[in-house]
């Protein structure tokens, strides 16, 4: 109901005119080419950097290696506009605006990419990494190959199944940086979801802008796919680390060491530094006044709302949201994992299977404008409600959701269930004493991705969330996209701000993981 | 098992109904003294202002930004059936048109404030660097003005799309492209929003940026005189458009009485005035007295153009045009 009407109506709008006509044009085959090849150059560099990344910080061990592991994946969690308003700082350092030439955009986009997803490959291969069986590769070395050789005929194809699997998850997220793009890309840059942006907000042309979600869900399902194809279970929050005492970094791995230490300090430290240092910097030197105007509206009242009063709209839309998502994604794992033995009914849960994980494939930008044209009125003007907003978030999060709950439910012995039913369990019992506590983990890491993605998502948001209910996120956006040292400023204090505190989150989660399994 | 199943059941539809309850319950709740205006970005009201409405009139008024004239127009547009607010102010005359002819104003939409769109150029510039300014738009083709102006995009800004239709009145529809290309040549920068042109980009202004030309408004020079009483820019009075902005009450407004008061009041002496100091715009009532800044530094230009063409027809294949030029 939630997901499928605004799809519906957006296909009717898209398909009532002359969409093909709309679509065939020049400027839409180069908009479509230039998301294809930022997303594929951006997954390409990630994995380049990220496959030595993932050597050093999984397969050997260092001083430090858990801080740094968090820093890495920072990025990750913050809210897309706010790696938009780093990169902005970061693309003003001195060094790196000579760099870039400052005539085109691109290369600024694709480091922001790079910049986000990076941990994502380290995260991933390096998962796998920390469990392949060194006694192979120790083999491999009593027979004389080199460390590098050994890497090459027998680590990498092992290693094969995660790269490409964690290629083609950056490829989907990229192909849908909504607010990268629209921040760091000005006029001249674009992408399909800006296109569908601007089409809808600034022409009214509702038919192209139903033709473009068209040619982005069709994009994102397929990259999605692959991604699925590729993976075999969903992707964990954080790696597990083996217990298995890992080898100490020695001489012979500075090459990665190298690469990665360059990488990681040039293209993740330096660009939240940047931000730091910006949110310091005012008009007439150095103080703390960004911070202290958070308060307000802004230079020229550009906000409705003050920054403190976007967060506490962003927190209460994030716990909304993760509640229903969660409480939905449950619910849904739990009725996919019930095994039906007959023949119709297992054609039903694949319908099933199909029918809860479509909205993974459509963008949060698709999401925003088909709420937009559907809820207006009738049986249910949700538009003007503020559950809008988390509304349409919670259907971003519930496919994570029962992407990471379906198989861990999957995963429960039957004999345990099937041995408490004989003792007379009630199915109620079994839920809640013996699958309830076994799936706990994996409940709590959808919590924490759901929790997340509330906070950070912008591309719904910016359509359904204005005035007084902006997010963080949106009121972000106004504050960077209307110039002003005093709105510029804010902007990067607030930023700074969330980047300590997701340091802050994402090193206790791995202290405390640490904790519980020594 | 059946058990399980039907308290998941249960719970699902008790989770689904309460949302629906809850969703209901909020859109319904709307307290009756409040009234919600809709502006653009640029709207500016001080508190002194807004408490002056609520006391006079017994309403609450609620402002609400929804982007600039164009975006604002369209928002309204696609939420036309059940309106965001119950007033509008700053659907321009490149949008009124728009506005007007998909029915999202009830009444008429009535003329508060206007502003002549010109370039301004930065004089301690040209005085350091010792050469002539620019006096007309022709001249900006020039080799000796190359890579000194910075405009707004047509398509995303309506200071932009002013300028855009006073080059098609300036120079006819057979030529205007070929001003545009050569601008184009000489290596004009083309920004996102006026904003970001006039405080980013303007050396003039508060952003110290690297060109001394921009496309603004003729009011602005009074917003920089510094201290030795002089402004540091001045307006160049030709191919200027003139820009009037619109408020009027939203059709299916929740409130349209109090959205009739809030039009009633941006007409009003003391709002009027607030016009020139709040968004550098001339109000439209005739006798509304104007700053002694704004006498001295800015001038009404002698003549205008573009602001009578027909934008609703025409501002299609104009944009059109002038993406394939510069994209």
């Amino acid at each position: 109901m939630l997901f499928y009407w605004p799809l519906g109506k957006i296909l009717s709008i898209g398909f009532a005119g002359d969409w093909l006509t709309r679509i065939t044009t020049h400027r839409i085959a180069a908009t479509l080419w230039f998301t294809i090849w930022q997303a594929a150059l951006s997954a390409a560099i990630c994995l380049l950097f990220g496959i030595p990344g993932a050597y050093i910080l999984y397969h050997r061990r260092f001083r430090g290696q858990k801080f740094i592991r968090s820093l890495i994946t920072v990025p990750f969690m913050l809210p897309t506009i706010v790696v938009a308003i780093g990169f902005t700082a970061f693309k003003k350092l001195p060094l790196i605006s000579s760099l870039f030439f400052g005539h085109t955009n691109t290369p600024i986009i694709i480091c922001a990419n790079v910049f986000m997803n990076y941990s994502l490959v380290v995260r991933i291969v390096g998962g796998v990494w920390t469990t392949l069986d060194s006694g192979i590769e120790d083999a491999a070395a009593l027979d004389g190959a080199g460390r590098f050789r050994t890497l090459i005929s027998v680590t990498l194809p092992q290693l094969a199944q995660s790269v490409a699997s964690a290629g083609a998850l950056i490829f989907l997220y990229c192909a849908a940086n909504f607010g990268l793009v629209l921040v760091l890309g000005g006029a001249a840059t674009r992408t399909i979801e800006t296109e569908i942006y601007v089409a809808t907000t600034q022409y009214l042309d509702l038919p192209k802008a139903a033709a473009l979600v068209l040619i982005q869900t069709v994009l994102t399902i397929i990259a999605f796919l692959g991604a699925q194809r590729l993976s075999k279970g969903p992707v964990g929050f954080f790696a597990s680390t083996s217990l298995e005492p890992k080898v100490r970094v020695d001489k012979r791995d500075a090459p990665a060491v190298f690469i990665t230490t360059l990488f990681i300090g040039g293209l993740i430290i330096l660009p939240l530094c940047a931000v730091l240092f910006k949110s310091f910097q005012t008009g007439s030197g150095f103080s703390m006044s960004n911070y202290a105007n958070l308060g307000g509206y802004g230079a020229r009242d550009v906000l409705s709302i003050s920054v403190g009063q976007a967060t506490i709209n962003t927190l209460r839309n994030a716990i909304i949201t993760t509640i229903l998502s969660i409480g939905i994604g449950v619910v849904a794992s739990y009725l996919l994992s019930r095994k039906r033995p007959e023949r119709s009914s297992r054609f039903v849960q694949h319908g099933m299977d199909i029918f809860f994980q479509m909205p993974v494939g459509v963008s949060s930008v698709v999401l925003g404008f088909g709420y937009l044209i559907s809820f207006n009125s009738g049986l249910f003007p949700l538009r003007s409600s503020w559950l809008v907003t988390p509304l349409a978030q919670s259907l971003l999060c519930i496919p994570l959701v029962i992407r990471m709950v379906y198989p861990a439910i999957n995963a429960i012995d039957n004999e345990l269930r099937e041995s408490a039913q004989t003792e007379s369990a009630s199915p109620s019992q079994i839920w809640w004493l013996i699958e309830a506590p076994i799936i706990r983990g994996a409940i709590l890491t959808a919590t924490g991705y759901a929790a997340i993605i509330a906070i950070g998502e912008f591309g719904a948001a910016n359509f359904l969330a204005y005035g007084d209910q902006g997010t963080l996120p949106t009121v972000l956006y106004q504050l960077i996209s209307r110039p002003g040292a005093q709105n510029y400023g804010m902007a990067m204090a607030s930023s700074a701000l969330l980047i300590v505190v997701a340091l802050l989150i994402v090193y206790s989660v791995q202290v405390f993981e640490r904790k519980n399994t020594v | 098992m059946k058990l399980s199943r039907k308290i998941l059941i249960g719970s699902s539809l008790v989770i689904i109904v309460a949302l629906m309850l809850v969703t209901i319950n909020l859109t319904g709740k709307k307290k009756h003294g409040d009234v919600v205006l809709v502006t653009h970005d640029s709207f500016v009201m001080s508190k002194e202002l807004i408490a002056d409405f609520d006391k006079t009139t017994g309403y609450t008024l609620k402002l609400l930004k929804a982007g600039d004239a164009g975006a604002l127009t369209n928002r309204l547009i696609l939420t036309k059936s059940a309106p965001i607010g119950d007033a509008v102010f700053g659907i321009d005359n490149t949008f009124a048109g728009v506005a007007t002819s998909n029915g999202i104003i009830d009444g008429t939409l009535k003329p508060t404030d206007f502003g002549d769109v010109c370039f301004n150029y930065d004089k301690t510039w040209f005085t350091k660097k010792k050469f002539a300014f620019p006096s007309s738009i022709s001249e900006l083709v020039l080799p000796k003005y190359k890579g000194l102006t910075v405009i707004e995009n047509p398509n995303t800004s309506s200071t932009g799309l002013s300028f855009l239709a006073a080059t098609v009145d300036v120079f006819g529809s057979a030529k205007w492209e070929n001003y545009w290309k050569a601008l184009k040549k000489n290596q004009v920068k083309v920004d996102n929003g006026w904003e970001a042109a006039y405080y980013t980009d303007f050396s003039g202004s508060s952003g110290k940026g690297a060109y001394p030309i921009v496309l603004s408004y003729a009011s602005s020079p009074a917003d920089e005189v510094r201290a030795d009483g002089q402004s540091q820019t001045a307006s160049i009075l030709d191919g200027c458009f003139r820009q009037t902005e619109y408020a009027g009450v939203l059709k299916n407004a929740k409130n349209p009485d109090g959205a009739a008061a809030v039009v009633k009041y941006l007409l009003s002496s003391k709002f009027q005035q607030s016009f020139p100091e709040a968004m550098y715009m001339y109000p439209i009532v005739a006798g509304t007295p104007i700053p002694a800044k704004w006498s001295q530094f800015t001038e009404v230009a002698p003549h205008t153009y573009g602001d009578k063409l027909d934008f609703n027809a025409n501002r299609k294949s104009w944009l059109a045009k002038w993406s394939a030029i510069f994209e």
